[in-house]
């Protein structure tokens, strides 16, 4: 090696260090080591992660019933009323709320912005991303190490913004701070700018990473390794940063606009001040909707992996997958329309439906190629690969479901009910958050060195896999009969589909605990994990496991493709333990 | 309006599962044939995704020395085909969801022009000759006189719920709606017609639907005569998250014959007491925050007593206290922010222009009708120079 620093030596994981724990604190708080920061940023997003589900469970709580004010006669004869149902009441003084509906309204309120400016933006790229986009590229680190430090504590600053507002109380105003509601709800409080200059900061920090790795990608790829040699990993990656370096300066200039109307009472989207609040609305989806495919292209590149290794092939359309990732990423910023059809013109409207229509065929095309990828492989079904079928599950429908909100016609009716609700679930949580714990799973050994207990992870994913259905599933009858969104109360005919929701969250919660103990057992107790244990051919598995500070011991040399499955011995392996096909494809 | 060509006449088992009822309007059926269509095409799709998908997970499954077979890693006139039936297919959906979107969004020429007013949390609709209801509904009060009739007495328990305005249209009418909020962004969605379309302020936004023909099982109760009466209900929910009672802000459309509803609409147009419009016009509209009874709500309640009430001082948040007069009355209809009692927060939007002289007056009186005192009683020189007098010209 070149270059080592005094504290490591070759040979050394990337985990050991100092003795002494506050020497190991200091270690941490410090390191410009992609791999540190990267598991620091899974700490801390599994941490919103853990916040985020805790307020969708109150959710679900309240939803339970609908609120019912009945009149009877008590004992003594006389006519009494009293309401039932009120299930967050409870929480009316603790949160300094007027009454239970603005306490259900401020929860999920936490949820929406938790999840999706802390848990969800961040998940895959910020922690897998950070971690493994180096090492398969072949690199010793991305190619600014002190601004991918910066960019984590940013992030931490950012979320203790959020926690703060939640403290002091919470916000009503919805993750989307529609005006003018969210600049003249709770006026005299500080709460609401607080939670947009959380969002604002984490904004700062999802620059600084997209741009780290933009570069990381363009500059610091071994030898031999061309653009389409990269892993599709890589590309999914490449592609969402692109899109958060041009899109999130939107974001960050509409939530200041907010904050200056409602401190300085600028009129830009408070109609009463003569501004827009539609207006509002086109800047907010403007970043927005990309950042849906933020969310969505790294899980893809995930499932690429995931689906490749695992049943031994060369990725089927290989330029297919990585054109129509940065296709999405192109068109993505044309169809931010769609989710305000219901307050634009009518040319505005039939224009967007149009392009929203056009961004589905890229993302059909990697189904289709994934699923072409199974044909005649050698299929191990483990807990990547089954995350991975079940993300194909889900994802499907996610996105077959979308089909009727982007249809004008069919969307008028669907628009801000539960169908909406349902399907941005089937494609953010069955899609992202699937592949996440796919490729947690996947990439567990590697990063910790301990391998996890088959059965517990087998057991956490089917039952993620059955609460996960049942929870949302439901909620597509909900919309379809007329059960409008952000409801704290709703009649009575939706309660029977609400509360299979509800259980169905309760066994979605039992899965995540017994994945949670799983992990937490493979780092007490697990088995030392192999160099590679899937037989993988990315530059990851080349290198130890957990990789030594520096990845490499000698800087790799790229001389197959990320696929080559037919012509290639993974790197660690016997040939008698992955024996190549006869006759290999010319391809 | 044109003839559907997508909705069958009679629903499906698995329509019925979706949408649980048919609806309400022929450009409604239509949008629901186009889900359907897209649906069942969905479902196709999907099946064969899977079904290749678990076929080949079975087939191919890892066996211990069994390499992968080789196999083509991409195949050009596959990817071409896969590419362009999806977009074709897609060009389909959305030239029909045009098309339907037109027919929800168009009104015919003699369609009748309903206006829609929108504030924190009630609805107003007001009718071609200036009416506005004044009926209001329980939640489930049709259920509740079901039972009462069935002989159940003792101990009975009555589900009270919270009452909500019905508005009237005729059947086999074409309407259209001219919408307006007064204060946030709010979603005026019948699920029945299956169209909704977002209220904002200082904009008008509408779309347009024709009534359906009544049935012969189609009645309701008329709470005004509490006589049953052929008409059909339908609920209208506010879809755009407006806060705190967003869950409540809810209305009926009530669909009945022309005669019903011409006779209605001449009833509300005429002028009454004051307190009766008082009354109504607080049923309707100030409910949702405001209480006649003394129940604690969002804003201070309107029966008189423990600081509350007509003619009782109103101790005020900074600090000083105001009498409630009939000037204090009309400055917090109109300027509702001007003074705030003191453990509310500002959240009335002003009824600047959207109530009149009359109606203004009349809510006074109610109020009043409600107190056990008057402060205005015995005045001669009245300082009404403090009212605005630009606001509620009678129109």
């Amino acid at each position: 090696m070149a270059s080592s620093d005094h504290t490591h030596h070759d040979g050394e994981s990337y985990f050991d260090g100092p003795p002494g724990i506050l020497a190991k604190v200091w270690q941490w708080m410090s390191t410009v080591d992609h791999k540190k920061i990267g598991v620091m940023y899974l700490v801390a997003v599994l941490f919103m992660f853990f916040l985020g589900g805790v307020s969708a469970l109150a959710v679900r709580y309240e939803l339970l019933d609908p609120v019912r004010t009945v009149e009877t006669i008590n004992e003594a004869g006389e006519i009494i009323q009293y309401t039932s149902g009120q299930r967050l009441a409870g929480l009316t003084n603790i949160m300094g709320a007027q009454n239970a509906n603005e306490v259900y309204n401020r929860i999920f309120t936490l949820h929406g912005a938790i999840m999706v400016f802390m848990f969800i933006i961040p998940s895959i790229p910020a922690s897998l991303g950070n971690f493994f986009l180096p090492i398969m590229l072949g690199a010793k680190d991305v190619a600014f190490p002190r601004l991918n430090l910066l960019s984590w504590y940013i992030y931490v600053i950012g979320c203790l913004f959020g926690v703060f507002s939640i403290l002091l109380g919470g916000v009503d105003t919805g993750w989307t701070f529609y005006t003018p509601y969210s600049t003249t709800t709770d006026a005299d409080h500080w709460r609401v700018i607080l939670m947009i200059l959380a969002a604002f900061i984490l904004g700062f920090s999802s620059i600084l990473t997209g741009m780290n790795f933009v570069v990381t990608v363009h500059k610091l790829r071994a030898p031999g390794m061309g653009w389409f040699d990269m892993p599709l990993f890589i590309w999914g990656i490449y592609a969402t940063a692109v899109i958060q370096v041009l899109a999130t300066p939107v974001i960050g200039i509409t939530l200041l606009l907010l904050v200056f109307e409602r401190v300085m009472n600028i009129g830009i989207f408070d109609p009463s001040m003569g501004g827009d609040p539609v207006l509002y609305q086109h800047f907010f989806w403007f970043y927005s909707h990309p950042v849906v495919y933020v969310m969505i292209l790294p899980g893809m590149g995930i499932i690429s992996e995931i689906i490749a290794v695992h049943s031994r092939k060369h990725i089927f359309g290989y330029r297919a997958i990585a054109f129509s990732s940065l296709g999405i990423a192109g068109v993505s910023f044309l169809v931010w329309g769609h989710h305000i059809f219901t307050a634009m013109g009518e040319l505005a409207a039939v224009l967007f439906s149009g392009l929203t229509f056009l961004v589905a065929i890229p993302t059909a095309i990697k189904v289709f190629n994934w699923i072409a990828t199974l044909y005649k492989g050698s299929i191990a079904l483990n807990t990547p690969m089954l995350y991975a079928l079940i993300f194909l599950f889900t994802f499907s429908i996610g996105g077959l479901t979308g089909l009727p909100l982007a249809t004008l016609a069919t969307d008028l009716h669907l628009h801000d009910t539960y169908y909406v609700v349902a399907h941005f679930h089937y494609t953010m949580m069955g899609g992202t958050v699937m592949a996440f714990m796919g490729g947690l799973h996947h990439w567990w050994p590697k990063m910790f060195g301990k391998m996890y207990s088959e059965k517990g992870a087998m057991t956490g994913t089917i039952l993620v896999f059955i609460g996960f259905n049942l929870t949302f599933f439901t909620q597509f009858f909900l919309g379809t009969q007329g059960m409008p969104r952000r409801y704290a109360n709703y009649v009575d005919e939706f309660q029977t589909l609400h509360i299979i929701s509800s259980a169905g969250s309760l066994v979605l919660l039992l899965g995540f605990l017994v994945h949670l103990g799983t992990f937490i057992v493979s780092l007490i107790a697990g088995d030392k994990a192999p160099p590679n244990p899937w037989g993988g051919l990315t530059l990851e598995w080349e290198t130890e496991s957990p990789p030594i500070e520096h990845n490499f011991h000698h800087e790799p040399v790229v001389t197959h493709g990320p696929y080559d499955y037919e012509t290639t011995v993974p790197p660690h392996w016997d040939p008698k333990d992955f024996p190549l096909p006869k006759n290999p494809s010319s391809h | 309006m044109s003839t559907p060509t997508l909705a069958s006449a009679n629903m499906s088992f698995f329509q019925k599962i979706i949408f649980g009822d048919h609806a309400g309007s022929e450009a409604g059926a239509w949008s629901d044939g186009l889900f359907m269509m897209i649906t069942w095409f969905s479902i196709v799709c999907f099946v064969i995704l899977m079904g290749l998908m678990v076929f080949w997970v079975i087939k191919y499954r890892r066996r211990p020395g069994v390499p992968a077979q080789p196999s083509p890693n991409h195949n050009i006139h596959l990817e071409i085909l896969w590419t362009v039936v999806p977009s074709a297919s897609m060009l389909v959906m959305f030239v029909l969801g045009v098309r339907g979107y037109a027919m929800k969004m168009v009104a015919p020429d003699a369609a009748m022009e309903l206006k829609v007013d929108a504030w924190k949390w009630a609805w107003k609709v007001t009718y071609p000759n200036g009416a506005i209801s004044p009926e209001v509904k329980f939640l489930s009060f049709k259920n509740n006189m079901a039972a009462l009739e069935a002989g159940s007495t003792e101990p009975w328990m009555e589900t009270k719920g919270l009452e909500y305005p019905v508005f009237y249209v005729p059947e086999n009418t074409a309407v259209s709606l001219r919408m307006n909020s007064q204060d946030v962004i709010h979603s005026f969605w019948i699920p029945e017609f299956r169209t909704k379309m977002d209220v904002i302020p200082n904009r008008y936004t509408g779309y347009a639907f024709h009534t359906p023909k009544l049935r012969d099982s189609d009645m309701v109760l008329d709470t005004s005569s509490m006589m049953q009466i052929p008409g059909r209900d339908m609920w209208i929910f506010c879809a755009e998250y407006c806060g705190d009672e967003h869950s409540r802000m809810a209305a009926t459309l009530r669909i009945v014959p022309q005669k019903t509803y011409d006779a209605k609409i001449k009833e509300w147009g005429t002028p009454k007491d004051p307190i009766v419009l008082g009354k109504s016009l607080f049923n309707t509209m100030c409910k949702i925050c405001h209480s006649a009874d003394g129940t604690p709500s969002t804003g201070p309640t309107w029966a008189s007593g423990n600081g509350f009430g007509f003619g009782y001082e109103a101790a005020l948040a900074n600090g000083s206290s105001a009498m409630r007069d009939d000037n204090y009355i009309r400055e917090s209809i109109l300027d509702p922010n001007a003074k705030i009692v003191t453990g509310y927060v500002p959240s009335m939007p002003s009824f600047q222009g959207q109530l009149n002289e009359d109606e203004i007056h009349g809510l006074i009186m109610y109020m009043q009708s409600l107190s056990d005192r008057n402060p205005n009683a015995g005045q001669t020189g009245k300082e009404n120079q403090q009212a605005d007098d630009s606001a509620g010209s009678d129109g």
